[in-house]
C-alpha cells in the first residue's frame, strides 16, 4: 500500500560513490582514519540534503565537493596540514637518495608520487586529485574550491610542475627511451 | 636558446597542457614550433608525457590504507540512526482545510490542520529539528488516501502509526483505545478511562486526545462528552469534529453541537447485539459503558447483530 519511504534511493548513491570518495579523502587527508571519518561525514551531510538536490544534478561531482569542502574546513580547524607535511617530509628522508632504477621506478614512482602530493599545498593537492586520480571537469573542481574553472586548471598545472621537479633524480625520459 | 616569441619559462604551461592532452590548437602549435628548436623544452614535454602515464597509474593502483570497507559498514549504521529519526512532511489542501502530513520510514506520524504553513513548519522544527524535511512525494500517497476517506469513497485509513510524538504511556494507551472505535461509532471520554482500566481519569483521557498527534486516523473525533456535547476537537475546530461525524453517519444536532442518544443505536459493553436506545433500561445506563452507531449499517460492519428483542431491524430508527 504504502511504498513511499521504505525505497530510499539514497541506498544507490553509497554504493556507487562510496569507495571513490573514500580514495580521495585518502590522498586529501593523508591519513585513513581521517579518510574514514570524513567520507561518513559527507555522506551524512548528503543524505540530509539529498532530497532538495534538482533532479538533474551531477550526484558525483556534489559528492566531491562536500568532501573537499569538509577536509578544508578539516585542515583548517586542527592544523593538521602542517602534521601531514612533517610526515611526508619524513617518509621522504627515509628513502636516502639512492632510488632504484629501471623496471622498478614504475612501480615506486607512484608511491612517491603519492608522497609529494601530499606535502602539496592543499589547494593544489585537492584540484591535482580530482582532476588526475578522479577525472572531474575543471568546471566541477572550481565548484568545489569556490574558483574559477581557470583558477582550477592552475592549481592543477602548478601541482604537476612540482611533482616534475619532485621526480628530476629519477631520468625518467631516459628510462622512457631505453629500448 | 628560443628563436620563437616565448621563452622556455613562458612556455612551460603550455608543456604542461600538450602532455595532458588539454592545449588550444594555438598552444600546441607554439609548443611544436618551441621544441622542434628547443633540446631543454623537447626534453621536458616528453618528460611531462611520462608523468602523465605514472599519474594515470595512480589512477589503478590500490592505496596503502586505502580500504573503504569498514567505513562503509559504520557509515550504514549510521545512516540507518538517522533515517530512522528523520520525518518526511508535505503540506495539502483537503476538505477540512491545509492539512500537515508527516511520515517517518515506521509510518503516518503526524497530521495536523493548519491555519498558517509558517506557523506549522515552526511547529514541525521544534520537534523534529533538522530532521523534518519537506518532501511531498514521499507523503503523497497518504494524502491521496486520507481525500478518498474524507471524500466518503473509503472508510478505512489503515496506514501504519508512528507514535513517536505521543507524550507518555498513558497517552499511548488512550490514543491505542481510541484507535479500535469503528467507523460510524461514538463513545465518551469516560468510555476510554474505563476501556483502558483507568475509570477515574475521565480529564486526563479528554487532556490526551487534546494532543492526539494524528487525528482522523486515530479518530479522537469519535469521542465525545457523557451528556451528549461534542466538547472541543483540534483547538476551536469543533465544526471540523461535526464534519468527520457526519460523513460517518452520525447525526449531529448542528446548533447545538452535541449528540442525542435517542438518535442512536446502542451497544452495551461486552454484548454482540446492538439495540434501539429505549431497549431495556439502557438509557438509564452510563455513557461510559455504551457504544453509540449512527447507522445499523455501520453496526453490522463490525459484525454485530440485530437485538433480538427489541428489533432495531425491523424498527429502525428515522434519520
Amino acid at each position: 500500500m504504502v511504498r513511499d519511504m521504505t525505497e530510499d534511493p539514497f541506498e544507490s548513491v553509497v554504493a556507487a560513490h562510496h569507495a571513490e570518495i573514500h580514495r580521495y579523502l585518502v590522498r586529501a587527508t593523508s591519513r585513513p582514519s581521517d579518510a574514514d571519518d570524513l567520507s561518513q561525514e559527507t555522506f551524512v551531510r548528503a543524505y540530509k540534503a539529498y532530497r532538495s538536490l534538482p533532479p538533474d544534478a551531477n550526484v558525483r561531482a556534489w559528492l566531491f565537493a562536500i568532501a573537499t569542502n569538509l577536509s578544508r574546513n578539516h585542515f583548517r580547524a586542527e592544523g593538521r596540514r602542517r602534521q601531514a607535511m612533517v610526515m611526508a617530509a619524513a617518509g621522504a628522508s627515509e628513502r636516502g637518495s639512492s632510488w632504484p632504477e629501471g623496471e622498478v621506478i614504475a612501480s615506486q614512482a607512484g608511491a612517491r608520487i603519492d608522497r609529494i602530493v601530499a606535502a602539496l599545498p592543499l589547494k593544489q593537492r585537492l584540484a591535482f586529485t580530482m582532476r588526475k586520480v578522479h577525472e572531474l571537469n575543471y568546471g566541477a573542481i572550481g565548484e568545489s574550491l569556490d574558483c574559477s574553472a581557470e583558477s582550477a586548471r592552475a592549481h592543477v598545472f602548478q601541482a604537476l610542475r612540482k611533482i616534475r621537479r619532485g621526480l628530476d633524480d629519477l631520468d625518467v625520459v631516459h628510462t622512457e627511451r631505453q629500448p | 636558446m628560443n628563436p620563437e616569441n616565448l621563452t622556455c619559462r613562458e612556455i612551460e604551461p603550455d608543456l604542461v597542457a600538450v602532455a595532458a592532452g588539454e592545449a588550444g590548437a594555438s598552444a600546441a602549435r607554439g609548443v611544436e614550433r618551441h621544441v622542434g628548436v628547443c633540446r631543454g623544452c623537447r626534453d621536458e614535454l616528453a618528460r611531462y608525457r611520462v608523468l602523465e602515464g605514472m599519474v594515470a597509474d595512480l589512477r589503478r593502483a590500490p592505496m596503502a590504507g586505502a580500504d573503504p570497507t569498514l567505513a562503509r559498514a559504520e557509515l550504514e549504521s549510521r545512516l540507518a540512526d538517522i533515517r530512522s529519526r528523520m520525518v518526511a512532511y508535505g503540506i495539502f489542501s483537503s476538505p477540512l482545510g491545509k492539512l500537515l502530513i508527516v511520515r517517518s520510514e515506521l509510518g503516518v506520524s503526524m497530521v495536523r490542520y493548519i491555519d498558517s504553513e509558517r506557523a506549522a513548519r515552526s511547529h514541525l522544527a521544534r520537534l523534529a529539528g533538522d530532521e523534518a524535511v519537506e518532501d511531498k512525494s514521499a507523503v503523497e500517497g497518504t494524502y491521496r488516501e486520507l481525500l478518498d476517506y474524507l471524500n466518503a469513497r473509503s472508510t478505512r485509513l489503515s496506514w501504519p502509526l508512528d507514535l513517536r510524538w505521543a507524550g507518555s504511556d498513558f497517552q499511548r494507551r488512550v490514543l491505542a483505545a481510541t484507535a479500535q472505535l469503528p467507523y460510524g461509532a461514538i463513545t465518551s471520554y469516560a468510555g476510554i478511562a474505563r476501556r483502558i482500566g483507568e475509570p477515574a481519569s475521565v480529564r486526563a483521557v479528554a487532556q490526551a486526545l487534546r494532543h492526539n498527534p494524528i487525528p482522523i486516523a486515530i479518530p479522537c473525533h469519535r469521542v465525545i462528552g457523557s451528556s451528549g456535547d461534542l466538547t472541543g476537537y483540534a483547538g476551536s475546530k469543533i465544526g471540523l469534529k461535526e464534519r468527520l461525524l457526519s460523513l460517518e453517519g452520525v447525526p449531529v444536532g448542528l446548533r447545538a453541537h452535541r449528540i442525542e442518544r435517542d438518535n442512536m443505536y446502542v451497544l452495551f459493553e461486552g454484548y454482540t447485539e446492538y439495540c434501539l436506545p429505549t431497549c431495556g433500561s439502557l438509557s438509564q445506563e452510563p455513557m461510559a459503558q455504551l457504544t453509540l452507531f449512527g447507522s445499523r449499517r455501520h453496526a453490522e460492519a463490525v459484525g454485530l447483530t440485530a437485538c433480538s428483542s427489541c428489533r432495531p431491524d425491523l424498527h429502525p430508527l428515522s434519520a
